[in-house]
């Protein structure tokens, strides 16, 4: 149990609302130093409500609460202003960004930096861009803020990956010269590991990769939004 | 000791939204005590309700005939077709006398993070019914929260693969508003969502 807390005008954002009681909401969010949690946002379903309509998802808040335990209470949410929206593929892409946070991220847990890559891969989809590239390099970052990733740019016994030669993963340990089986070009890896994506293999190799850790780290539970990215994609 | 059928409908009224055993409890007592007509319409209205109410084949709103009577009105335009989440939101355009063409009501949306996607809404009836030949636009008038501008998205990917003229409401500062008094986020929409004069 935590000791009771007033926090103001905290950076956040709004991950997901559900309905909470006749009147309320359960507001999950990710704050840049207090990490992911839950509020309660009392009377937001009235009908003259004024919190609710900025109780919007993928927009730049300040979020002030207080209580203890589990569930606080919500007392303020500003808007930070700016241009950000998500429209069309972005707008199930972010909803994508979330549910990884939402299954993957501790609560109570700061991580500055992923706040900040979070808010940048918002602002780079709501840019336009081409949302692969975007999505796996979050995924990397949300890896590896969370002590999941092991070092690309190496084998476990310590040797240099080599670009040309082709390797296997093993979770939790890391990269390994691969017994048979497809594994990972050696370029691949080291391009994960700058981050570079403009190689179509390393683009293609490394969603195999990142959906194989992230299977892994979330015990095989499914990703729902992944399914309709996927269903989207046939229409 | 609770006799059976109190328990029965202690348990029974729990089903309500954010009605928990001692407010089922509450509800239980009240009915029996008070409102013994009242406790009795509420069994033969449900019951009936239950038994004459099925989902219009045209509009997916409560209708006691296979079509519904607004589906089946001669005077609105077979042209429009507005798509909206909940009945509530139906009548709400109802009351406005603005709008006279035909209705499909989705009787939820798209919630990728609760586990409801396009199956589990029944997309692809909506998708059937704007394909009826007479449909010329589709106004999607789901709501502006992330969730209805999901839905609005995905049904307008599927209702263009289709070849039909896709429209979405407007948004923007409400009817009489001063900017000075409006809420920012709304103002910066209607910024966004500005037309050409």
């Amino acid at each position: 149990m935590s000791m009771a807390e007033r926090v103001d005008n905290e950076a956040g954002f709004i991950l997901h609302t559900r309905h909470y009681r006749e009147t309320s909401l359960i507001v999950e969010i990710l704050s840049r130093n207090h990490g992911r949690l839950a509020l309660v946002a009392r009377g937001a379903r009235r009908p003259m409500s004024s919190i609710k309509s900025r109780l919007l998802g993928f927009q730049p808040l300040l979020l002030s609460w207080f209580g203890k335990g589990s569930l606080r209470t919500l007392h303020a949410a500003e808007w930070q202003g700016g241009d950000l929206r998500l429209q069309g593929r972005a707008l199930m892409c972010g909803f994508y960004l979330n549910e990884l946070l939402l299954k993957l991220l501790p609560t109570d847990d700061p991580h500055e930096r992923l706040y900040d890559r979070y808010a940048q891969t918002l602002a780079a989809l709501a840019g336009g861009n081409e949302a692969e590239p975007i999505l796996r390099r979050f995924e990397l970052d949300l890896l590896s803020e969370l002590g999941y990733a092991q070092t690309l740019t190496h084998l476990i016994d310590g040797d240099e990956v080599r670009p040309e030669r082709r390797y296997g993963y093993v979770f939790d340990r890391g990269v390994v010269v691969t017994e048979g089986g497809p594994g990972y070009a050696g370029k691949t890896l080291l391009d994960l590991a700058t981050r570079d994506f403009s190689d179509p293999r390393t683009l293609a190799e490394g969603k195999l990769l990142m959906r194989a850790l992230i299977n892994h780290y979330l015990s095989d539970k499914p990703l729902l939004t992944r399914q309709l990215l996927i269903d989207l994609q046939q229409i | 000791m609770t006799p059976a059928s109190l328990a029965n409908l202690i348990e029974a009224l729990r089903v309500l939204p954010g009605v928990g055993p001692k407010s089922a409890a509450r509800m239980a007592y009240h009915l029996l005590q008070r409102e013994r007509l009242g406790a009795a319409r509420l069994a033969t209205s449900l019951a009936g309700a239950l038994e004459q109410l099925k989902p219009c084949v045209r509009c997916n709103n409560y209708s006691e005939t296979e079509v519904c009577a607004s589906c089946a009105d001669p005077r609105r335009d077979p042209r429009l077709l507005c798509v909206v989440e909940m009945p509530a939101d139906q009548n709400r355009i109802e009351e406005t006398n603005a709008y006279r063409g035909h209705y499909f009501v989705l009787m939820g949306r798209l919630s990728p993070l609760d586990g409801i996607g396009p199956r589990e809404i029944g997309l692809d009836r909506l998708v059937k019914r704007a394909q009826d030949g007479l449909t010329e636009e589709v106004i999607l008038a789901t709501n502006f929260t992330v969730e209805g501008e999901a839905t609005a998205h995905y049904l307008g990917e599927m209702l263009k693969a289709k070849g039909l003229k896709v429209t979405r409401m407007a948004r923007g500062l409400p009817a009489g508003g001063e900017l000075e008094h409006v809420d920012a986020m709304t103002v910066a929409q209607a910024l966004l969502d500005r037309k050409t004069l």
